[in-house]
């Protein structure tokens, strides 16, 4: 599969259909991270294994990546369902881009987003590498699973909950910085003349802070979970973002990724809207 | 001879601490208030028991101790609008006894490079104080990670600098006890024996570059493609700056409503675009690449010009929290063994 992957990318490098291909590659230990191959010879760098976190999207949008020229990208199912996203808000021309779809085996790439996991493999993609035996259909009970679970606390105890976990934030946006629907040149929590969101890592700026990064993804997060896997203080922003995707597919029947022809519930007019909050 | 203390007297000792009101700090795992299920680090903190310390010397504490000295959030003085008036509140002094207890190494010997900044042309006095207030017992790592690297920086996981105390395990339950302060020996003044037996020294990571190289990188190589090639990948976030033990960068901000509000000191870090811009809208470090160019040259030519030390210590927490496995250590290790024949190319 490996293999697959580096002659696909061979190929697509020497043919010039693509100047870069957006991969993974092997660190020390075993670990992956995002790498950059601009050279027919390196495409022995990329690896594909379960220890491939990253959402790669998140360069698609980022100014040091579109320098190097027409890319390909290499993503998992539940990272492109991001690409949907970003076409649908002008971010990406998908004309200009070869998608390799990675095919995950039944473990995926072994992360909590996994056990819910309905689609291992990417539908879209220009060339898909390996397939996903044993795919399991999974419910919408099974992709709110956790959130179900914290629900059934009390309204105190989720506070609680809250203050003890958002305590631990620093504020040092890698939740906002790996999100690939994050890509505001400026954004709102940064601005500051005048600030609109404290800077401080305290309870009442975190607390700003998250609040804010969950509604300003509400309808677009497409749950590749890496907001939580990269925080530093461990934690579960996915609740947050189930929440705000349950809200959309309750009330708008709408999903964030999974349909190309659906229009962006925050982007898009109805008559039909539900617009009893604004009376 | 040696000193030597069980890990039984040393719980104590915490348990009489934390009873006189003491804030005792250590690695402990941090468990989520109503358990999700979310994987929680484990991180120094604040213990309400001696039991939840974790010091087997095992631990690599997602965060270091330079928040318990340079918090992330520091009131510096409060502000009301009395008519035309402004009327200034000072902050209260820091006053709390702090005992660190299971610190790693590498955390500690970062507090007195950081001391030269903090006293450099001003006397920081709540850094300071907290300086006073604090007692520090670390434990020499018994294992280290593909992210540690103290050999390479000129240190060891028996580096006893900035400690008062270091602790080395003979087993399970005792370990050997090596004062370094005067302030340690207080600390655990009566709780130690001395026994005819000392800890074997732990095995210490391999070196992954040379000090020697790197320098002459650093001082040859400002527009060398390596700073491009090696650091695209990064995102621009401050999660190695929040968890490094040496970072120190701060931003000045007020807060408040047209009643008064307070002026605050924040962590800020240098991977962040908005650290350089100017009200202009010019930014002196436009792309990754050199805000990454400028975090090396801090940590291992500027800072140590200034004060004679590497702001870094080898900790590895800058890779280990970096979301894409960078940190310092890739780049350093790729730019040391970068081949010399470049080094005045553009
Ligand atoms: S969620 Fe599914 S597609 Fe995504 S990594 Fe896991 S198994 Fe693969
Ligand atoms: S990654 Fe975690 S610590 Fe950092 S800003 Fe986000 S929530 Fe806070
Ligand atoms: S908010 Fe988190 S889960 Fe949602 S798209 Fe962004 S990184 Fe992925
Ligand atoms: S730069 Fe990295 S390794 Fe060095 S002290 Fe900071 S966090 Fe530790
Ligand atoms: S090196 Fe890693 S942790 Fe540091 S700014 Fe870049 S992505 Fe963030």
């Amino acid at each position: 599969m490996q293999n697959e992957l580096r002659q696909t990318c061979r190929r697509l490098l020497e043919e010039g259909t693509v100047q870069v291909v957006i991969g993974y590659g092997d660190g020390t230990d075993g670990q992956t991270f995002p790498t950059f191959v601009t050279r027919r010879d390196d495409v022995e760098r990329l690896v594909w294994n379960e220890r491939c976190y990253t959402n790669l999207a998140t360069y698609l949008t980022r100014p040091e990546i579109l320098a190097l020229g027409k890319a390909a990208i290499c993503v998992k199912a539940c990272d492109e369902r991001a690409l949907v996203v970003l076409e649908k808000e002008s971010q990406i021309d998908r004309s200009q881009l070869v998608v390799i779809g990675l095919a995950c085996s039944t473990d995926g790439v072994k992360q909590p987003k996994c056990e819910a996991c309905e689609n291992r493999t990417p539908r879209w993609a220009n060339v898909t590498i390996g397939d996903a035996a044993g795919e399991t259909a999974k419910t919408t009970a099974d992709r709110y699973a956790a959130l179900q679970a914290f629900m059934q606390k009390t309204p105190d105890e989720r506070m609680a909950y809250w203050k003890t976990e958002l305590a631990r934030c620093v504020k040092c946006y890698a939740c906002r910085q790996v999100c690939p629907l994050c890509y505001c040149r400026q954004c709102i929590a940064d601005k500051n003349r005048p600030v609109v969101i404290s800077t401080s890592a305290t309870l009442k700026g975190s607390f700003a802070w998250q609040i804010t990064r969950a509604f300003h993804l509400g309808g677009r997060c497409i749950g590749c979970d890496e907001c939580t896997r990269v925080c530093p203080a461990g934690i579960d922003l996915r609740l947050l973002n189930l929440s705000l995707a349950r809200a959309a597919e309750e009330n708008f029947n709408f999903r964030a990724g999974v349909d190309v022809e659906a229009e962006p519930i925050v982007g898009a007019y109805s008559e039909r809207d539900r617009e009893e909050f604004i009376r | 001879m040696s000193e030597t203390i069980t890990r039984g007297a040393l719980l104590q000792r915490v348990s009489v601490w934390i009873g006189g009101g003491k804030s005792v700090i250590g690695p402990r795992q941090v468990k989520p208030a109503n358990g999700s299920g979310q994987e929680v680090p484990v991180q120094y903190g604040r213990v309400a028991s001696a039991e939840e310390l974790l010091l087997s010397g095992d631990t690599r504490p997602a965060n270091s101790l330079k928040e318990f000295f340079f918090p992330r959030h520091e009131k510096l003085y409060g502000y009301q609008f009395k008519g035309r008036q402004i009327e200034l509140t000072d902050t209260e002094q820091p006053s709390t006894e702090q005992i660190i207890v299971g610190g790693r190494p590498c955390d500690a010997a970062a507090l007195p490079v950081l001391d030269h900044l903090f006293n450099w042309d001003y006397r920081d006095e709540t850094f300071n104080r907290r300086r006073e207030l604090t007692t520090i017992v670390t434990i020499a790592c018994r294992s280290f990670d593909s992210h540690c690297f103290c050999t390479s920086v000129g240190s060891s996981p028996v580096d006893a600098r900035g400690s008062d105390v270091l602790l080395l395990a003979v087993d399970a339950e005792r370990y050997e006890v090596r004062f370094v302060t005067e302030k340690g020996r207080r600390l655990l003044n009566g709780a130690t024996t001395t026994a005819n037996e000392n800890a074997t020294e732990p095995a210490a990571p391999p070196k992954r570059f040379e000090m020697e190289q790197l320098k002459e990188f650093l001082a040859g190589g400002y527009e060398r493609p390596e700073w491009k090639t090696t650091t695209l990948r990064c995102l621009g976030c401050g999660a190695c700056a929040y968890t490094c033990p040496t970072c120190h960068c701060f931003d000045i901000v007020d807060e408040g409503n047209a009643a008064g509000g307070l002026r605050a000191r924040n962590w800020d870090a240098c991977q962040f675009g908005l650290f350089t811009l100017h009200a202009s809208g010019h930014n002196p470090r436009h792309n990754q690449a050199e805000r990454q160019r400028q975090r090396i040259h801090h940590k291992f030519q500027i800072y140590p010009d200034k004060f004679g030390e590497t702001l870094c210590t080898g900790c590895g927490n800058c890779t280990r929290n970096c979301p894409v496995g960078l940190g310092v250590l890739s780049v350093v290790e790729a730019i040391a063994a970068a081949p010399r024949e470049n080094q005045s190319q553009k």
